[in-house]
């Protein structure tokens, strides 16, 4: 039986349109305005943005302040990403132990910091690592340490980024590889530990490989979550001190959003999606590897 | 259950049709927002027929509610417009030009204060009109001071700074004055370019933030910095003005009645001054404004409801409704606000205040000078070094 195309387009068509209006035709709108010098002056009368070609993107390339973005972003993902895996990792390995007690109580515990508004996240932050009266600093002046200025001092201001987003981001990913472990079918374990093999054995052996597919789609989606890094560092420090919490998402919305030029913050946002798709299809091409 | 459909429809479309009523669409924001309905019900009775719509929008949200409103073309008739937002959105074309209407009518230029009158001026012509000002004066702790020999606050640029070294002599984490927020502190750290005598341009347009008194101005803002007489990072202002590790700070009108409610084991230990002299005290001034938009089509309401927020009167009604400042300088003659002390001293500042440059790249010029501001205080650069950059980087905004 043929299913007519009235039919088809009666069920897909709302979302479609929803998909067309709210995805589609912007995604094309911003890359048409990247090539444009979109500014405050055209806000009303869109007919008189002018048409200059790569020059947004040559532009771009003399950018220190995008360099420093991009540096500070990548810094980010590089340390966040592995820190993630291997902590949301291990809170879902204890968390799947048969001997864990008030497993949902620390199920809610590791989730509540994903679902919690930033806003309140930050400020609460802050005060954790305010230099003189922060929570942090009062826990390694126990052991003799004099912690730094947190949020004052350039050096430190995006580890304490970092902490904040990892910190975060843990909850959720331990729930998806909680579901990956759950998964794993238990015969695997027992023939494992009949043929005498170790806890470590039969994590590194069973364990991981089976997680694959988990870990796939945990670290693609990390890499994708953690290059638009926006909200921790405009909460936290706005992208100071001396810029160096600057991400490419937050200088993208100063750019469109605080000096309206759309059009040079359009062609950000088309290099991000650049950087995005190819650092997303790498990673899935290795994971595609035997 | 048709039948009382159809009942229910009949009267909606005769409430909408038989009322006759105009009616005038207003964005306000923040506390004024939430008390605006006891004056427009005032209008109301003195206009029949008329009926307000206040809509409240949060200052956080205000800016992009705007700016789609603008996209979109759905904007109200009138609203309440930052000041420092006036160029920008006025750039955009949509705010409606009023000196026809100020010809006939008892608005002029004269009856406001000069550096608030400069927030409604675009590209010559007149834009808004001042509705409420801030001014930004000294908040400081008179018990603190008068423990380094301080029984007045500090008058001069060098008496801050000697007071400042006192204050951070006290002992570990014990600082003066409070600077610098997190971000872009343009307007915190503009008056101190006005006191020196700076500028950002000149009449002609020319940027001369590469003059010695912009230098100096970095110079003096930042040995604050050097020598830990300022903090940097994230606190918390008012318990840091409390406990006394931070006796100093600059803020505006509305930290007045937040102090009293965020501290009050500290009322009667605070007063407020003016801003040190250099060759000037002159301080920033803010606020608000009225905006008319271009789109509305009850323009001479819109006005009539400006005029009415406009007259004395009603000016200090509403200073005693929120206690923000009166722009209209005549209502400061009233007992209210000529007797009370603390706004003795923000209406003094007030006639020695500045606003920022009228221009749409301000957020960017801003953005600018604190990277560059920022740079000195880190020691990164040399503050003339930096007024060099900083004078390339606002020429290629400027452009």
């Amino acid at each position: 039986m043929k299913t007519s195309w009235v039919w088809i387009l009666t069920f897909v068509g709302p979302a479609l349109i929803l998909l067309m209006v709210f995805l589609i035709i912007p995604i094309f709108a911003s890359f048409y305005l990247s090539f444009t010098d979109f500014n405050v002056f055209v806000m009303t009368d869109w007919s008189r943005a002018k048409f200059i070609g790569l020059q947004n993107f040559v532009e771009l390339l003399k950018d220190e302040l995008f360099w420093k973005a991009l540096m500070n972003t990548f810094y980010c993902l590089v340390v966040a990403m592995p820190v993630t895996v291997v902590l949301s990792l291990t809170c879902a390995v204890l968390l799947n132990r048969k001997q864990t007690k008030f497993k949902n109580f620390f199920k809610v515990s590791f989730f509540l910091p994903f679902v919690t508004n930033t806003v309140a996240i930050a400020i609460v932050w802050s005060w954790i690592l305010n230099p003189s009266y922060g929570l942090l600093n009062w826990f390694l002046s126990l052991f003799g340490v004099k912690g730094p200025n947190w949020l004052g001092d350039p050096k430190w201001a995006m580890p304490s980024v970092i902490m904040l987003v990892i910190w975060k981001a843990v909850g959720y990913n331990t729930i998806l590889f909680l579901a990956g472990l759950q998964n794993i079918p238990d015969f695997l374990y027992e023939a494992a530990e009949l043929d005498g093999a170790s806890p470590w054995q039969r994590f590194w052996y069973i364990t991981l490989p089976m997680l694959k597919p988990t870990t796939v789609f945990v670290t693609t989606m990390m890499i994708i979550g953690y290059l638009q890094l926006f909200e921790e560092p405009y909460m936290l420090t706005q992208g100071g001190p001396l810029n160096s919490t600057l991400s490419i998402v937050l200088y993208l919305y100063r750019q469109g959003f605080k000096f309206f030029k759309l059009g040079y913050a359009s062609s950000i946002a088309v290099i991000l999606f650049l950087m995005i798709s190819a650092l997303t299809l790498l990673r899935l091409k290795l994971a595609g590897r035997k | 259950m048709r039948r009382g459909f159809l009942i229910l429809l009949l009267v909606f479309v005769l409430v909408t049709f038989s009322s006759a009523e105009r009616i005038l669409q207003i964005w306000a924001m923040g506390e004024e927002a939430k008390n605006l309905n006891v004056m427009a019900e005032r209008f109301m009775k003195e206009n029949p027929g008329v009926k307000v719509e206040i809509q409240a929008i949060p200052w956080s949200a205000a800016y992009d509610k705007i700016l789609t409103g603008i996209a979109g073309m759905q904007l109200p008739d009138l609203a309440q417009m930052g000041t420092t937002w006036m160029a920008p959105f006025g750039a955009m074309g949509v705010f409606e030009e009023l000196s026809s209407y100020i010809r006939d009518s008892f608005i002029s230029k004269d009856i406001f204060f000069e550096g608030s009158w400069q927030t409604v001026e675009l590209n010559g012509g007149v834009y808004g009109i001042p509705w409420y000002v801030d001014v930004r004066v000294m908040f400081y702790r008179t018990d603190v001071l008068k423990e380094v020999g301080y029984d007045h606050a500090p008058q001069t640029w060098e008496e801050l700074y000697d007071a400042a070294k006192k204050l951070a002599a006290r002992g570990e984490n014990m600082y003066a004055v409070s600077l610098l927020y997190t971000g872009v502190f343009g307007n915190e750290f503009m008056p101190f370019v006005w006191q020196a005598g700076g500028r950002i341009f000149d009449e002609r347009g020319k940027v001369r933030v590469t003059d010695p008194e912009f230098v100096e101005a970095i110079e003096y803002y930042a040995r604050f910095f050097w020598e830990e007489l300022a903090p940097i990072g994230g606190g918390n202002l008012f318990q840091d003005f409390a406990s006394g590790a931070v006796p100093i700070f600059f803020s505006g009108p509305w930290m007045v009645s937040m102090i009293d409610q965020q501290t009050p084991e500290i009322k009667g230990k605070w007063s407020v001054a003016l801003m040190p002299k250099k060759k000037t005290r002159t301080s920033f001034v803010g606020g608000s404004n009225w905006v008319i938009f271009n789109t509305s089509k009850n323009k001479d309401l819109a006005w009539k409801f400006i005029e009415f927020m406009t007259k004395p009167e009603n000016q200090l009604k509403w200073y005693k409704i929120v206690a923000s400042l009166p722009a209209v300088k005549s209502v400061w003659e009233y007992p209210e606000l000529a007797n009370n002390p603390i706004m003795k001293v923000l209406g003094e500042q007030l006639r020695d205040a500045k606003s920022p440059p009228n221009i749409p790249q301000w957020e960017e010029i801003a953005n600018a000078i604190s990277r560059r501001v920022e740079e000195v205080i880190y020691k990164r650069r040399t503050p003339q070094k930096a007024a060099e950059m900083l004078k390339k980087d606002i020429e290629k905004i400027v452009r």
